[in-house]
Order: structure tokens, then C-alpha cells, then sequence
């Protein structure tokens, strides 16, 4: 990623540094589907401003392309009539928009206090190591799996709670955890 | 399944959710859904049903709001100016449900197993506020939830229970399901208006409030999906009936709480307001392995913290949590046992605030992290003698105002209480540390001064 | 009207005033960030904390409206508090280099730090870093550093705003929140420079003129920019008779706050002086081009050249040619020196039409789609006709002179650039054409290059005068610094041509010019020249028309005294 707009001042700024801030290029113009496209102009009929459809229009990129690419947001913010800064403000204030490709399964830990009361924390770091000594976010060398620790899933009562790309899965353990990674291949 | 009531105890909102297919509006329809929309519907060309009548049902029910605040909820609803003061402007009602809460789960279960009972209550509230357009606000990680309710509005369309002219009343009233991106925050009301209209989930400035100017800058009330499904049961039976629930008049209905943590059987129970707290952790079968009870935060992790003998003999309403210093709020209560650390815990939230925030105050976006920050170093063993001091400090410099909402004033409740109430695991912590008398800011002296300085006001 | 009590002054605000006016309007500065007066109020800053009766939270001055009878504490323990709080939680993440940063000495967070904060910092936890996000262009006028940010969004507010373009967003959020363009945009609008203005802290800084002055050092002097014709009010910034920048002044109704990136650019261009002496022919005419032709004298004989030259021809074959960059004073002086002592009837002006240039200003007494906007590229053209210089033409003698059919005995061109055309030597050799060629001039091009005579002159920073801009608003604009010793500004120029005539003495300034002159020109009349720039005209065709028309109000809320670090009287 670079690090923004313009190159930084030569004789001040030493090198240029990456940035880790700015949308990922995907390396080529995006267009939504006929398909999207329809789906698009549905979501326009229910709000009484263009604006407002920009979450569920970003829902559709990501639907679409994957995550939300440089490409995609200016496609979006051009269907809607927005700035593109705007565009990836909004994109970026929301946890959830992909701001990079990511594997098959998107794992997503939550660490909130009654999913850490259960042992959460030591669940996330034993199912990043059994993947391949993942980061948090990183996904692995066959693509298959990202994992990432995430904010309170509404599934206290199932901690520790885990989603894996858009389904919910209750209470995976240290004891289950391998079970559950072998459910997902 | 266990039962998720007391014995005994006829469930209200949760009646429907071990029905086979009880998403479904056949089934609804069946146990009897929608009569009162229906009958709402029918009375209106007789002048039998008015919207001011749907509103009086609901104050005289005494329901508080299921959100967190616990505000009336009629009288929320009468906050929208009348038509002759508002001009052309729609009025909006918004179900908020982006529970997002952490111990907070409850809405979730109303969503995925009985939509239609939220639905409901929307198209009511929408007759008693004159909603033309509703919209229900999910949060985006509940996608099989988001599907649910998608389905269950297309049901309601295809049913004629909402749609122009809706039965023949000449009323017309559309609904949409809109799914969130992820951001705590936009639970708030208004970053949850900003949210809707396509923006950043940053909080307004109040006022003026959502009920004068909320969506697209029109009157606009925010309810939470429980508190919308109290709404359609107090249309079925009665603000009597709802008011046979709780402990008295300032807290009735059945009400959803959410039990996490160190119990037996965690899960959403249903019990009258007020049904004290050791009642309902008997229910969901005492603290875990038979452990001793340690800690209970009552109402989501924005409450601040109780102890085990703070809440021996309280009951589970607004004002029986209020009464022991903290707050019902989301009913979502986490239970610690003996074995729990403190300090980790609290860590644990600051760190949920540190990355919620949504960074308009400078209080908030720059007191949250620093609060995990120093919160982090002492439980791993690198805190320092007037740390605990300083937390306190800054979380006091947090709130009461410093923010435009109450999100700082949440996030400082637990790092206070945790402090206050177990302050020796705190120092346990520092004792551990390699070196806590190794300063590295300045001195606790200089920092006591300077603290004295800036109660006093005085400038350097 | 409402009476607001602050700090147990009673002070009378408007009725849509906030708080924090109310405070300021009653001389308590509340400090504050993210409050500007032309920008939606966010309150996010939370600087400006003050108490009021009534409210048991401390509260953002800046989100209150008062109300009659309103109790403000500005200055009670629990207001200081609260201000000292924030102005802690900005400065734990905020570097501590203020030696470094070029804001220093105009920056609000460190001057609110000198003014209350506290005496030592009580974080020691890692400051927040924004690798790639720092020392950046953003755009082609603006350097962004990120580690300064202070997250007060009026630059975001500006662009979305006032700009309408919307180049900056907030990324991310929380404490890592960041302002940033889209990953591949720049930061380019017209007025792009203006967010550097609105930058409380070192967060955006101009490119061109950072690091090029400590702004402590910095005079200040009211001008008013010569870009074009909107006659923007600008702060004209410099040392050691060196200009190093303007600022936007405050004028509600013309520039507003703002500034465009042309004319705030053009500071640059008023540096450098190649005459320091008069020049007059070598030898033979017409002199020989290039400066080889001509040699240094005094100002006796130069001038005495150019009067015996004017003596001798016809009035009818001299040209004089007014300037639109040149004070209506002066433009005045060279139609009555000479369209009324010499006779010629040949007193003109040319000027270039330009790109269109706006600058947003909704209010404004002309304003069009929300903007001022000025086409023509100088900016006294309307003060140049109504001071009776006329607008050449085809059928004018300059239009003449360049078609061939007139040859001038004298060639008087009171602003050698008078027009982007005199950098062309083609034209230049046209206009050579004339028999004696004199031009006033700070520096070098091709029409210096072929003139018989030379009349070295100081430029807009060593004068003062007034402009008339596309408003029809007459503008005074003051002198800088004096010019070298020599050097005289074409005033004085004028004025001791016009005693060699008998018509003008030398004495006279700027300011009894103008007296002359409103007294001559009915348009003027009533006017002053100590007040000019608050005299403002209603727009019309004809200028002269114009001045008869009443003086529209000032603003009803002095917005010069909302922003200090753009404020200048006018």
C-alpha cells in the first residue's frame, strides 16, 4: 500500500514510508452484475436519499467483488453520487467492509468479556497457531483460512462464539477446536 | 432445552421460540398474530382505533424502553411534534437493533425465532407516531438474523399486512430491514440515524433529539426491539395486564434477561421486571461448578461492576440496579465466579471501548486507548505504583459531559467500579511487576499536585 | 437580541448566537479547535467547556444556543477543569516538537497549552504514530502530517462544505482516525490552501511557504490581492522587504475567510526588482533594444526627458496607458495629467480577461451559485474607468497602434505589465513602434526591453492606494515596506511629471488623491479614504452608476474578531 495521494516531500521526509490507512488497489475497473445492478436500484426505491443506500450498496460490493477495493469504491461512490473520500470514510468507520481479499473462511473470533471469561483469547491464539502461526488478519499460504478477533457476537451465551464468513458457531473450545477447522474444509 | 422462565411463569416474548418453524407468518398468523394490527386496521374508518389511542395504551402500560435506558416509552412517542407543528415532514420510526452490547443477546433471539412479533409492533408504533416508513436497523453481524427478518417482511408484504392501503384501511405503510457494517456505536440512537443515512456512526449533538429532528432532519423515534414487542403484546392483552408484571408501577411487563458467564446454563430467561437476581441465577442453574459467586456486571458491560454481596438481595429492574449503583441497562448480566481476574476483565472491556470508539470527542478517542493502554501494562506485570491513581484520574476526566454521548461515561464505568471494588487485585497486579516504583512519568507526588491543580482549576 | 450573562458580564448577542460567541463577544476567550463560524457545528473538540446555570453537565460552548437571560461560567473550577482535561487528551499523542513545526508561533494547541495547560504530562505510554501519513503532498499546494492531526475536521468541513468537493474524509476510527483523501486522489480544489488556514495545528501547512519563515517574524500589512478582480482582502506577509506569503483577511463581503490558490500564489510574484535607477536613450532614437541603448541617470533628468518629449508632439499623437493593477489614484493622476494638461485624448487602459476565478461567499453582494467570481485577470479594472482612463478598443488608439495605423510621437505605458500580452516581444516590437517609448516598471520583460525610457517603480508593496472590485467595492490596500531609496511608486511618479507641468505637487499622497478625487468624480462622493473597505458598492455595469447607491450594511457579527489568525483589520 502506498502512503496516500501524493509522494512524500523528498528533502524532509527521508524515504516514504507504507501507509496502512489507504484502499488496496485490485488492479482493474469494477462493475456490479446485471444482477447487483438490479439489486441496487431496489435498495435506491427504499430511502428517500441516494446516501442513505451506501452501507447496503457497500454490502453489495463485497458481495460482489469480495472486499472493498480502491476500484470499488470510487464504482460506488459514482453510482451514488458521493466523494469517493467519503466513500472509503464510511467504509472504513464499519468493521465488517473487507479492505483485502480474504481467505475461503473468514474466521472470526470474539474475545468480549463473556466469550474472555471463557477462555476465549487462548482459543483465538491456539487456532492461529494451528493454521500456521497466523497474525490476526492474516490469511494462510493456501488462502483457505483468515483469522481475526472481533468485537461482542451477540452469542454470549454460546462463548466462546465464533462466525466463520456469515454463519454463527457456538462454544468452540480448545478441546473442539480442531474438530471445528476440519468441519470447514 | 430447559425452560428459559420461572416455574410456573407463562412466557410472553419468548412464547413462540421452541415452535417448529416459528419464523414463519403461517404459524404466526396461526397462534394468532397480527389481530391486533388487524384490529387496529378495521378500526379506523369507524374512528374506533386513533393513533392517540394506541399511544395512551402504551403509557398507560408503564413500559420503559428494553434499549438501556429505560425511558417511558409513550411518552418518548409523544415527544414527536403534532402534524400542525412539524408541516410536511414524515415522521420515521426506527427499531434499533443493533445489540450490540457486550452480554447483550436477547434481540437476537426474538429476531431469528419469532420476527413477526417485532414486525408487529413496528406497523403499530408507525400507526400511533404516523410512520409511512419504518425501518428496522440490524446489526451487520447478525446476517442469518438480517435474512430472517428479510424474509418475514416479504411475508408481510405478500400477506397485504403492510403495503399501500394496507387491508383496505387506506393507510400505507412500508418497512425496510437495514443491516449495519459493524460498528458498536450505532447503537446509539442518533450515530444509528447518521448510520441509516449512509454516514459514519458519529453521535449528533442533542438537541435537537430525534423525536423534533432525527432521520433526513424529520421527527423521528428510536425504539429497541424488545420494547417494540412489548408494544404489540400490550395491544393483545392490555396495559393492565402489563402492568400485572414487576415489582410496581415504575417497572412492569415481562422482560428478557441475558445471562453470560460463569453460570451453569448461560441463555436469554424471561421473568417478570423485577425477579431478584439470585431467582434468576438459580434459574440458569447457580455460578458454574457449584464456584463462589465474585462479581456481576447487571446490565452489559457499560454498567459499572457489583459485588457478590452487593447483589444478594437485589431485583432485576431499573430501579432495584439503579438502587445498588449501577443500571439495568440491556439486562445483560455477566456473572464472575471466584476464579475470575479482575483486572483482566476489566482490561478486556477497556480494550472493546479503545476500539469502538468512534473518535469525534477528544476525550473519548484519546481517553479510551490510553485507559487500555495502562490498564494492559498493569495486568501483564509492567504497571506502576500511580497507575491506579492516574486510571482513576483519567476516567474521571472522561465523563459527566465531556462527550458528546454517553459512550465515555460507559466505558469508564467498569475501569471505576473494577478499581474501587477490587483495588487489592489491582495492587496484587503491580506487586507482581518487575519494578513498580520505577517511574517512568513523573513522580506520584508531582502527579497528585498537578491532579490537586486541575481540580482546583488554577492555570500554570 | 438576547442579554447572556457571562462571568457576570451582561453582554447583548444575537439571537442565533451560540455560547461560545456569546463569550467571545463579551472579550472571555474560550479556546476552541473545531468551531469555525461558516461551518456546521460538530462539537467534537470539546475545548470550548464552559458551565451554564441550568445545566448540571459542563457543556461545548460552541453546541449551546443561548437564550435570554442565559448564565454563562466561562471561567469557574469546573469549566477550567474540564478545558484542562481536554487539553490533556490532546496532548498525549500530540509530538512534542513544537521547535520543529513550521505552525509554531500561530498554532492554537500550543498556544492554549502556553495559555492553561498543565505544567507536566502524565502519560508515558508510546505516542500515536501514522507511518506513511506523515510529511505528505496531499495535493499540489498542501503537505499533511498526521502524527499533528488534532481531529477537529474543519478541513473536512471545508472541503465538503465550502468547497463542494469533498476531498477529505475521516479514515477509520477512534484514536486511529486519520484525515485523509482516497487512496490515489489529491487534495486539489481551487481554494485548496484555505484548509491550511482552517488547520488549527501543524497538521496542514502549504507547501510553498513552510519552513520558509518563523512566523513571529512576520509584519503584517492589509492588502488586497491583485489575482484578479474580486479584490480579495489579504494579509500581505513579509520581512526584510521580502514577501513570504498572503493569508485570507476577513472581509463577510467579499472574500470572506477564503483565499484561492492563484492569487494566494501570487505573494511569490511581487519579490524581485531588476531598476533601481531611471533609464533613459544612450544616444540615438529609438534606443537600441536589450538595455544596450540606454544607460542609469537621475530621476531630474529622466523626467525632464519624458516632459520636454511630451512638450514637443502633438497632443494628438500621445498615447497614455493606464493600468487595472494600478491604484485608482494613480490611474486618476495619469488621466488628468494627461487628458487635461497635455490635451491627448488617448487615455487607456487594457486588461486581460482570464480564467474565471471564485471564491465561495453565499452572502455576497453579487455573488452567483453561491460564488463571487471575477473573469477579468487584474484587479482595478473597474477602478481604472471610473478614475476616467477609458477601455482600449480596436477603434482606441492602442488597438491603432497595434493594427499599424498609428505611430505615436509618445508612448506613456504607466505599468510595463499591464497586460500578460507585454511578455510576448512581438508585441512588445508593436508597441515599439512609437517614437518615444516610456514605461514605469519593478522588473525586466520584453517591453523594458525595447523602451527609450524606464521609470523604476516600487510595485504593490511599496505603495498604498485603492482598487475597485468586481462588486464595485472600493478596497484600500496599504504599503509593506519602503522601496530602496531610489525607487518611487508610480504616485509619485505622476506627481512629479505633473509638477513639471504646473498641475501637481509632489506632496500630495495617496490618501489626498483620493480626496481629490472623490471630490472630481461624483461616483466617489461621500467616500473616505480612511474607511474605503467597509464602503463597499453594489455591483452594476457602470461603476459610476454605481457609487450612487447607499452603502449596504456590514454584517451584523464582526467575524473578523472569530478567528484571530486570519483576522486583520481591513
Amino acid at each position: 500500500m502506498s502512503g496516500g495521494a501524493g509522494t512524500p516531500v523528498s528533502e524532509q521526509a527521508g524515504l516514504p514510508r507504507v501507509g496502512e490507512h489507504g484502499a488496496l488497489s485490485a488492479g482493474k475497473a469494477v462493475a456490479f452484475s446485471p444482477k447487483a445492478l438490479a439489486r441496487f436500484e431496489k435498495l435506491l426505491t427504499r430511502y428517500p436519499t441516494k446516501q442513505a443506500a451506501l452501507l447496503p450498496t457497500l454490502w453489495i460490493a463485497q458481495g460482489e467483488f469480495g472486499w472493498i477495493s480502491r476500484e470499488a469504491v470510487d464504482y460506488v461512490a459514482g453510482l451514488l453520487g458521493l466523494s469517493p473520500a467519503f466513500v472509503w470514510g464510511v467504509t472504513t468507520f464499519y468493521t465488517m467492509y473487507n479492505r483485502a481479499p480474504v481467505g475461503k473462511h473468514l474466521i472470526q473470533f470474539c474475545t468480549s468479556i463473556s466469550c474472555h471469561l471463557a477462555g476465549a483469547e487462548e482459543v483465538f491464539a491456539e487456532c492461529r497457531k494451528i493454521l500456521g502461526d497466523l497474525k490476526p488478519g492474516e490469511t494462510s499460504a493456501d488462502g483457505r483460512f483468515t483469522v481475526i478477533e472481533v468485537e461482542c457476537l451477540a452469542q454470549c451465551d454460546k462463548a466462546p462464539a465464533v462466525m466463520v464468513n456469515d454463519d454463527d458457531f457456538a462454544i468452540i473450545t480448545k478441546d473442539n477446536l480442531q474438530k471445528f477447522l476440519g468441519g470447514l474444509r | 432445552m430447559s425452560e428459559m422462565w420461572p416455574a410456573g411463569y407463562v412466557p410472553v416474548l419468548l412464547a413462540r421460540i421452541s415452535r417448529p418453524d416459528s419464523p414463519a407468518i403461517d404459524g404466526y398468523l396461526a397462534d394468532g398474530g397480527y389481530a391486533s394490527w388487524k384490529k387496529v386496521l378495521a378500526g379506523i374508518a369507524t374512528g374506533e382505533w386513533t393513533p392517540s389511542k394506541v399511544t395512551d395504551l402504551v403509557k398507560a402500560s408503564g413500559l420503559r424502553g428494553r434499549g438501556g435506558a429505560g425511558f417511558p416509552c409513550g411518552l418518548k412517542w409523544t415527544f414527536v411534534p403534532p402534524k400542525e407543528k412539524r408541516g410536511n415532514k414524515p415522521v420515521y420510526l426506527l427499531c434499533n437493533a443493533d445489540e450490540s452490547e457486550p452480554g447483550t443477546f436477547k434481540d437476537r433471539v426474538l429476531i431469528e425465532k419469532d420476527p413477526h412479533q417485532i414486525l408487529e409492533g413496528m406497523m403499530l408504533a408507525s400507526f400511533a407516531l404516523g410512520v409511512r416508513h419504518a425501518y428496522l436497523y440490524i446489526r451487520g453481524e447478525m446476517v442469518h438474523g438480517a435474512e430472517v427478518l428479510n424474509a418475514a417482511v416479504d411475508e408481510a408484504y405478500a400477506k397485504g399486512l403492510l403495503g399501500k392501503n394496507v387491508q383496505g384501511s387506506g393507510l400505507d405503510l412500508d418497512l425496510t430491514i437495514h443491516r449495519g457494517g459493524g460498528a458498536y456505536i450505532c447503537g446509539e440512537e442518533t450515530a444509528l440515524i447518521e448510520s441509516l443515512e449512509g454516514k459514519r456512526g458519529h453521535p449528533r449533538i442533542k438537541p435537537p433529539f430525534p423525536a423534533v429532528s432525527g432521520v433526513w432532519a424529520s421527527p423521528t423515534v428510536v425504539n429497541n426491539v424488545e420494547t417494540l414487542c412489548c408494544v404489540k403484546h400490550i395491544l393483545d392483552r392490555g396495559p393492565d395486564w402489563f402492568r400485572t408484571y414487576g415489582r410496581n408501577e415504575k417497572n412492569t411487563g415481562p422482560k428478557l434477561f441475558c445471562i453470560s458467564g460463569h453460570v451453569e446454563r448461560p441463555g436469554v430467561y424471561e421473568a417478570p421486571m423485577g425477579i431478584p437476581f439470585l431467582e434468576l441465577l438459580a434459574l440458569a442453574g447457580g455460578v458454574k461448578g457449584g464456584r463462589k459467586l465474585k462479581a456481576v456486571i447487571p446490565g452489559g458491560s457499560s454498567a459499572p461492576m457489583l459485588t457478590a454481596e452487593e447483589v444478594q438481595s437485589m431485583p432485576l429492574d431499573f430501579d432495584g440496579v439503579a438502587a445498588a449503583k449501577s443500571m439495568l441497562g440491556s439486562a445483560a448480566i455477566i456473572v464472575m465466579d471466584e476464579t475470575t481476574d479482575i483486572p483482566k476483565a476489566v482490561a478486556n472491556i477497556s480494550k472493546f471501548y479503545a476500539h469502538e470508539s468512534c473518535g469525534q470527542c477528544t476525550p473519548c478517542r484519546e481517553g479510551t486507548p490510553w485507559l487500555n493502554k495502562m490498564l494492559k501494562r498493569v495486568v501483564n506485570g509492567q504497571g506502576k505504583r500511580q497507575d491506579l491513581d492516574l486510571l482513576v484520574q483519567v476516567a474521571s476526566q472522561m465523563g459527566n459531559g465531556m462527550t458528546i454521548c454517553v459512550f465515555s461515561d460507559a466505558a469508564i464505568a467498569p475501569v471505576l467500579s473494577g478499581i474501587a471494588k477490587f483495588r487489592p487485585e489491582f495492587e496484587a497486579c503491580l506487586a507482581k511487576a518487575a519494578s513498580p516504583d520505577f517511574a517512568l512519568t513523573a513522580p506520584s507526588d508531582v502527579t497528585e499536585k498537578v491532579a490537586g491543580r486541575m481540580a482546583e482549576g488554577i492555570h500554570s | 437580541m438576547a442579554k447572556v450573562t457571562v462571568d457576570g458580564n451582561v453582554v447583548e448577542v444575537p439571537n442565533d448566537a451560540n455560547a461560545l460567541e456569546a463569550c467571545r463577544a463579551a472579550g472571555v476567550d474560550v479556546p476552541h479547535f473545531c468551531y469555525h463560524p461558516r461551518f456546521t457545528i460538530v462539537g467534537q473538540c470539546r475545548m470550548c467547556m464552559v458551565e451554564i446555570d441550568g445545566m448540571p453537565k459542563v457543556q461545548a460552548s460552541c453546541t449551546v444556543p443561548i437564550r435570554d437571560g442565559m448564565v454563562i461560567r466561562a471561567t469557574s473550577e469546573k469549566a477550567l477543569a474540564a478545558r484542562n482535561a481536554t487539553m490533556e487528551f490532546l496532548l498525549i499523542n500530540h509530538p512534542l516538537d513544537c521547535p520543529i513545526c513550521d505552525q509554531a508561533g500561530e498554532c492554537q494547541l500550543q498556544d492554549n497549552a502556553v495559555a492553561g495547560g498543565l505544567p507536566v504530562s502524565r502519560t508515558s505510554e508510546p505516542r500515536r504514530l501514522t507511518p506513511g501519513y506523515d510529511r505528505t503532498e496531499i495535493g499540489p499546494h498542501v503537505i499533511a502530517d498526521m502524527t499533528r492531526c488534532i481531529h477537529c475536521t474543519r478541513c473536512i468541513r471545508f472541503c465538503s462544505e465550502i468547497a463542494g468537493t469533498g476531498e477529505l474524509s475521516l479514515i477509520e476510527r477512534g484514536g486511529h482516525a486519520i484525515v485523509w483523501t482516497h487512496e490515489g486522489r489529491i487534495l486539489d480544489n481551487e481554494w485548496s490552501a484555505c484548509t491550511a488556514d482552517v488547520c488549527p495545528v501543524g497538521a496542514l501547512t502549504t507547501k510553498e511557504f513552510r519552513f520558509r519563515k518563523r512566523v513571529w517574524w512576520l509584519d503584517k500589512t492589509s492588502s488586497i490581492c491583485p489575482g484578479c478582480e474580486i479584490g480579495c482582502n489579504v494579509s500581505l506577509e513579509h520581512r526584510d522587504q521580502v514577501v513570504h506569503r498572503f493569508l485570507p483577511r476577513v472581509n463577510p463581503e467579499v472574500n470572506d475567510f477564503w483565499l484561492c490558490d492563484h492569487g494566494r500564489f501570487l505573494a511569490e510574484s511581487l519579490n524581485g526588482r531588476d531598476f533601481l535607477k531611471p533609464l533613459v536613450p544612450n544616444g540615438t532614437l529609438p534606443s537600441a533594444p536589450g538595455g544596450a541603448g540606454r544607460r542609469e541617470t537621475n530621476w531630474g533628468e529622466a523626467l525632464g526627458l519624458v516632459h520636454e518629449k511630451l512638450k514637443a508632439a502633438q497632443a494628438g499623437s500621445i498615447v497614455a496607458l493606464g493600468s487595472a493593477n494600478l491604484s485608482t489614484e494613480e490611474n486618476w493622476l495619469l488621466a488628468e495629467l494627461f487628458g487635461k494638461t497635455v490635451g491627448s485624448p488617448n487615455v487607456e487602459f487594457e486588461a486581460d480577461q482570464g480564467p474565471l476565478r471564485r471564491i465561495p461567499n453565499r452572502k455576497a453582494v453579487g455573488a452567483d451559485g453561491g460564488f463571487v467570481k471575477g473573469t477579468v485577470a487584474a484587479p482595478n479594472a473597474k477602478g481604472a474607468e471610473a478614475a476616467g482612463v477609458r477601455k482600449a478598443d480596436g477603434a482606441s488608439a492602442l488597438g491603432k497602434i497595434l493594427a499599424g495605423s498609428l505611430v505615436p510621437d509618445v508612448l506613456y505605458v504607466s505599468d510595463a505589465a499591464f497586460s500578460a500580452r507585454t511578455a510576448d516581444p512581438a508585441f512588445a516590437a508593436k508597441l515599439r513602434k512609437a517614437k518615444f517609448l516610456v514605461v514605469h516598471a519593478r522588473v525586466e520583460n520584453p517591453l523594458t526591453d525595447v523602451a527609450d525610457v524606464v521609470l523604476p517603480v516600487s510595485g504593490m508593496t511599496g505603495k498604498d492606494g485603492s482598487f475597485v472590485n468586481v462588486q464595485g467595492r472600493v478596497q484600500r490596500f496599504d504599503a509593506a515596506f519602503v522601496p530602496p531609496p531610489i525607487v518611487r511608486t508610480d504616485l509619485e511618479v505622476l506627481l512629479h511629471l505633473g509638477r513639471l507641468f504646473g498641475s501637481f505637487e509632489t506632496r500630495w499622497t495617496a490618501a489626498h488623491v483620493f480626496g481629490k478625487l472623490a471630490a472630481a468624480v461624483p461616483a466617489y462622493q461621500g467616500l473616505t479614504w480612511e474607511e474605503p473597505a467597509v464602503t463597499g458598492l453594489p455591483p452594476s455595469s457602470s461603476p459610476a452608476a454605481a457609487y450612487d447607491v447607499l452603502r449596504p450594511p456590514r454584517t451584523s457579527v464582526d467575524d473578523t474578531d472569530k478567528l484571530p489568525a486570519l483576522a486583520g483589520k481591513a
